[in-house]
Formats: structure tokens, C-alpha cells, sequence
């Protein structure tokens, strides 16, 4: 190798040119990469901000600043009666307290989708006895209601999402899956590598690793229908635990595979001395090896956590009701029905890369690096 | 002596096995079980009865034109990410690399974050972005002064790979860049200087150096790059709607969904469907056996 610089030598003449070359590269380098990163985060600042919008204002101007739903101050209600189409956040058989129903004359009037319900008891005198098809504005409201229905105005596209696409729910199962998966992706994953690499038997262990690692070259799409066959006759379809279990076990190779080399790179003499100290198996793996594997133990959390918040085809083929959907299935059915509500779309996009990208922002170093590890594993 | 060997054996099978019972009944077995279900006619209809039929899921498939309008589409996904996303992603790395910019880090921690998004999400926001109506659209109309001109690549079967490739390169480039340049970090800085020295220009530098030293880099992440991209679900899946549009851009991995879990009134489902994911799997198998085979011998070189 070091030949090849030799070769490279004809001598460019004169220093001056050599400097204007380099500051014409320093701008090309600028133009290119500013470009590139403003390929990528503008349709992502887009999406952002026009999930404030509204229906219209997403229509007439795409790329104008949200502007409807924040200038709500003097906004125009319509007082409707209590009819079928208008559901109702409380219990009208346990909560009999009278409420006066009001409907947005701006957002979507007519379709009951932008509906607040105001306890009479909170109303000056002058607005209790409204009746349907009377006519409000917000700024009649006493401060406490008008506050609440300004913000619910600036987050209305959120709020549908979150209430219409049940979105709440469908995060905590994201949140389970994740959660639990990444921790027994990690525990057992830490138990084989611990006995391949440092306990005796080593053919066994060898083959052992060679099986787990084929199934590096698989992935969950590979073996989707005879999974879902399996689970179906278990009844484990549609159900955490069936979820759950899938994505355990996809995540053993990598897991196993990283943290065998990394365990391989520990040195034996502790764990000798840990015996010869009269440490059992267990105790060894539980007070030395994994408080010495915390970097390979964080890499690998960081890699099926990713993989596992992200996924979709395993969830969209075992999940048939919305208790066992996670957040990307969710908001993928949820912007397909939704197709004619553009902002909430874009609320439930919002808010499923919110997370992520909070995520990624603080612990980008760590995270940049376990990813890395996982991608160039050798 | 033989006391303790027992009572290793029992340590290490306590370890080893609640883990790898897990992994042979959900990972390894149901190999097994898509191979032996794309040798019969399994009938889900009929209550899962079956008989062997030997290859003839296999002739179905090269029969079918769909198979085969799925084939071309996902050799495009694997041009797009060979001849986009890599070469991409290298010049960023190596602009990165060479600190031809102050604010690196920024710049790429903004090109990566693509990676860490839901595929599925980015697909729906493509595909909104680019609707006829949509935002792309209305960029061009003011871009070309033409107020009537509509973005209609999604819509035409000639052109729906266009925007599907295009979003496809934003997700991954970056990808690509962390690896090109994790990679380049590991060049020994002195040669670089040895070859300043000796007078060497900056395209000089790049190709007669850094290219050749990444090589092995670049043909690794060549070769996962086709393999990733004939596993391709998501983006596509998001981006197209349920019907023509998906229909046109359809790739393996979605023929292989809509023939096992959409299209019901296809008996043999199951038996097909799996048929396809095994043609799949033993192509990007494949290529990944050679991405580290050729890796290896790269490798092995270098030392010598």
C-alpha cells in the first residue's frame, strides 16, 4: 500500500493554483452537502408544520405557515342540540349535569368534528339559557373555557388523531413491544454469549453460534406465513405475547453474534479468579460479565429497540383488532381511512417521528455509534 | 472430575437453552415449514389440507407475469440503491471526512436521520408529498410557471418508480455515509499527508487513494444494499394505494403479502406465497454468502 502514494506524484505546478482548487472544493463540498441535508429535513419540517393546519389552508396554501387554527380568539360556535352524531366525552347516564353542545363555525361546520361541551354550571347567567342554532363567539367565554377551547383549536389535527385513531393506546403497545422484547432480546442473548464464549464445550459452542448466526440472514418477512400459520393454531395471533415472542426471537442473531465477540475480547483471568474465589456460574455472569458488557449491552438495546418501534409487516398480519396494534400499523390504517383529513394525517405522522427524533437528538453519539457497530458487524 | 463436568454441562445448558428454544421454534423452524409448504397445495379453505405437488408452486411463479413485472421492479430498487444511494452516500462521507465543511457533525446528523424513522411513516408522507395536488407538485408548478402542470409520475405505470426510487435514496444515502465514513475513519491520516507531499491533487487523492482503500468497504455495502433492497416492504407498501398504484410498483416482498394474505380466493395462498419469500431469501442469501466471502478475501489481502 504505501507504494500507491508514490505513485500519485507528478507535481502540480505552482502553489496558487493548489488554493484556488481548494477553496473552489471547499464550495462545492458546502453547496453539495447543504443541499442534501435540506432534501432531508425540509419534507420533515413540512410535515411538522402543516400538521397545524387546516383542512383548507392545506389545500389553497400548501406552504404557507399554519394560520387558522391559531388566530382563534374570535372564532364563531353554533350551539347544536345533543343528537346521535355528536359523541359525547362523558357518561350522560352518571354525569346528569346540563351542558350546552357547541360547534365550530369555521373548522368543518356541520360535521361535528370540532365540538366542545360547556358545563352550564361554568356559564355566566346571559349564556345559560342558549339554544340550538343560537351563535356564540370565544371571546364571550369566561377565561378558563376560552383558554381551553384556544388550545384545543391550535391542537385540533392532534387531538382527532390521538382520539379517532385511538393513537394513545397504539403507542403504549409500541411502547410494550419495544420495551419488553429489547429486555429478553438482551437477557438471553447475555446468557448464550456468556456460555459460548467463557464456558467449556467449545465444538458445541461453535455450532451453536453457527446456528444462531444463520439466522442473521433471515428476517421476519422470510418467514411470515408459516409464523403466522403457528401462532394461528397456538391462538397466539393477536395477542402481546405472540408479538412479543416473534420479536425476541428475531433479534437473538445480531444480539448473540455482537455480543460473543465482544464477551471474546474480555479477558479469561477474571472469571478464573472469580471461580477459584468460589463464585458460582451464575454469580460470575451476574456481578462480572454483564456490568463488563454494558457498551455491547447498550449497542445491542439501541439496534432492536430501533428495529422493533419501527417494524410493521409483523404487526399488520398478526394484529386483527386495535388492542394489539402498535403505532406504525396504527398510523398507517388510520392516514389510509383518513385520506380527506389531511392535517390529521399529518398530526399522526407527527406523532409517531416526534418521539424518535427527540430520541435521536439527545443521545445522537451513542446511538450513531451502536448503530454503526450493528451495521459493519464482520 | 466428573462431578464437576455435570455440573458445567447443567450451567451452561441453563444458559444457553431458554434462548435457543426460543430462537429454533420462531427463527429456525419455520424455515423448514416454508420450505416443506411450497412443495404442497396446503388449502386453508379446506381446513389446511395438503398433498406434496413437488415444484409446481415453483412453475406457477415462473409462469406468472406478475412475478416477473414484481422481478424488474425490484431490480430497480436494487439500481437505485447501487448507483443512488452508495456513490451518494460515499461523496458525502468523504466531504465529511476531509473537513471540507466546519459544522460536520451537524450536517451529518441531519443526513442520517432518515435511518431512524419509520419507513412505514416516511412512506405515507411521500406519499402525500407527492400527490398530484401535493406539495411536490405545486413546487414545480411554481418552479415552471405553468399553474395547470400536474405531478402524475405516481399515477402512470411507466413512471411510478421514479418518485419511489427518489424517496428511497432520502431514506438511506445516510445510511451509507455513517458506514463510508466509520470506514474512512479508520485510513491512516499520514498517507494522506505522504501523498500531499509528494504533490498529489485532491481528485488524486480521492480516486487513486481513498476509493481503492475503501474497496472492500464499498463492495460489502454494495452487495447488502442489493440484499436489503429485495426485502424492500415498507417504503413501497406506504407509498402506493390499495389497487393500480400498488399494483405498478409492485416488488417480491409485497407480491409475496397481497398472493398470501389478501388474495382469499386463491386456495393455494399459503403454499405460493411462501414459494415467493423462499426465492427471496435464497437470492439475498446469496448475495450476503458473497458480500463476506468477498469481504474476507479483501480482508485476508490487506494483512499480507
Amino acid at each position: 500500500m504505501p507504494g500507491r502514494s508514490t505513485e500519485v506524484a507528478p507535481r502540480v505546478a505552482g502553489t496558487g493554483d493548489g488554493t484556488a482548487g481548494r477553496l473552489v472544493g471547499r464550495a462545492v463540498s458546502y453547496l453539495v452537502l447543504t443541499t442534501w441535508a435540506l432534501i432531508t429535513v425540509l419534507p420533515l419540517v413540512w410535515m411538522f408544520y402543516s400538521s397545524f393546519k387546516s383542512n383548507d389552508e392545506l389545500i389553497t396554501s400548501i406552504f404557507g405557515l399554519p394560520h387558522d387554527l391559531f388566530v382563534n380568539r374570535e372564532d364563531e360556535y353554533a350551539v347544536i342540540p345533543p343528537a346521535l352524531n355528536v359523541i359525547l366525552p362523558y357518561d350522560p347516564e352518571v354525569d346528569t349535569r346540563e351542558r350546552v353542545i357547541i360547534e365550530s363555525a369555521t373548522i368543518s361546520p356541520g360535521r361535528r368534528l370540532m365540538v366542545q361541551f360547556l358545563l352550564k354550571e361554568k356559564l355566566p347567567p346571559e349564556l345559560r339559557g342558549l339554544q340550538p342554532g343560537d351563535r356564540l363567539r370565544v371571546s364571550q367565554l369566561p377565561p378558563a373555557l376560552r383558554l381551553r377551547i384556544n388550545l384545543a383549536t391550535i391542537w385540533f389535527n392532534y387531538i382527532s388523531a390521538f382520539v379517532r385513531g385511538t393513537l394513545g393506546l397504539k403507542f403504549i403497545n409500541s411502547v410494550i413491544y419495544t420495551a419488553v422484547s429489547t429486555f429478553f432480546i438482551g437477557l438471553l442473548a447475555l446468557m448464550i454469549s456468556f456460555a459460548l464464549s467463557k464456558l467449556p464445550f467449545r465444538k458445541l459452542s461453535l455450532f451453536i453460534l453457527g446456528l444462531i448466526g444463520m439466522g442473521y440472514l433471515l428476517s421476519i418477512q422470510s418467514v411470515i406465513i408459516p409464523l403466522f400459520l403457528m401462532l394461528s393454531s397456538a391462538r397466539l395471533t393477536d395477542t402481546h405475547v405472540g408479538i412479543i415472542l416473534v420479536y425476541t426471537a428475531f433479534g437473538m442473531p445480531l444480539a448473540v453474534l455482537l455480543m460473543t465477540q465482544f464477551m471474546r475480547g474480555l479477558p479469561d483471568s477474571l472469571i478464573e479468579s472469580a471461580y477459584i474465589d468460589g463464585a458460582s456460574v451464575f454469580r460470575t455472569f451476574a456481578s462480572i460479565m454483564v456490568p463488563m458488557s454494558t457498551p455491547v449491552i447498550v449497542t445491542v438495546c439501541i439496534i432492536s429497540a430501533l428495529g422493533i418501534w419501527n417494524e410493521f409487516l409483523l404487526v399488520l398480519v398478526l394484529a386483527s383488532s386495535e388492542i394489539t396494534k402498535s403505532l406504525p400499523v396504527g398510523v398507517f390504517s388510520f392516514a389510509s381511512l383518513m385520506g380527506t383529513q389531511l392535517g390529521w394525517q399529518l398530526a399522526a405522522l407527527v406523532i409517531a417521528t416526534a418521539p424518535v427524533i427527540a430520541v435521536y437528538l439527545l443521545f445522537n453519539k451513542s446511538i450513531t455509534k451502536g448503530v454503526v457497530a450493528g451495521a459493519l458487524k464482520e | 472430575m466428573k462431578k464437576r463436568d455435570y455440573q458445567a454441562l447443567v450451567a451452561y445448558l441453563g444458559l444457553v437453552v431458554p434462548g435457543l428454544t426460543v430462537y429454533l421454534v420462531i427463527v429456525a423452524y419455520p424455515i423448514l415449514y416454508s420450505l416443506w409448504l411450497s412443495l404442497t397445495d396446503f388449502n386453508p379453505n379446506r381446513g389446511g389440507s395438503w398433498s406434496l405437488v413437488g415444484l409446481l408452486q415453483y412453475r406457477t411463479m415462473i409462469q406468472d407475469p406478475a412475478f416477473w413485472h414484481a422481478l424488474k421492479n425490484n431490480l430497480t430498487v436494487v439500481a437505485v440503491s447501487v448507483f443512488g444511494q452508495i456513490p451518494i452516500g460515499f461523496a458525502l462521507a468523504y466531504i465529511l471526512f476531509r473537513k471540507l465543511v466546519r459544522a460536520g457533525r451537524f450536517y451529518q446528523s441531519m443526513v442520517f436521520l432518515p435511518h431512524f424513522l419509520s419507513t412505514i411513516v416516511i412512506g405515507t408522507m411521500w406519499k402525500r408529498l407527492f400527490q398530484a395536488d401535493g406539495p411536490v407538485a405545486r413546487l414545480l408548478q411554481m418552479l415552471s410557471g405553468d399553474p395547470t402542470s400536474q405531478f402524475d409520475l405516481m399515477l402512470r405505470a411507466e413512471t411510478v418508480m421514479y418518485p419511489i426510487g427518489f424517496a428511497l435514496i432520502w431514506m438511506y444515502t445516510g445510511l451509507y455515509m455513517i458506514v463510508f465514513l466509520a470506514n474512512m475513519q479508520k485510513i491512516d491520516a499520514s498517507m494522506i499527508e505522504a501523498a500531499k507531499i509528494d504533490g498529489a491533487s485532491e481528485p488524486q487523492i480521492f480516486f487513486r487513494l481513498i476509493v481503492p482503500l475503501l474497496s472492500g468497504t464499498i463492495l460489502v455495502a454494495t452487495t447488502l444494499a442489493i440484499a436489503g433492497s429485495l426485502r424492500g416492504f415498507d417504503l413501497i407498501f406506504a407509498m402506493t394505494t390499495q389497487g393500480l398504484t400498488r399494483m405498478n410498483a409492485e416488488v417480491l416482498p409485497i407480491f409475496m403479502y397481497r398472493t398470501a394474505f389478501q388474495d382469499y380466493s386463491n386456495p393455494m395462498r399459503f403454499a405460493y406465497g411462501s414459494a415467493i419469500s423462499n426465492i427471496i431469501v435464497v437470492i439475498s442469501m446469496a448475495l450476503i454468502l458473497l458480500s463476506n466471502y468477498i469481504g474476507r478475501r479483501l480482508h485476508a489481502g490487506e494483512e499480507h
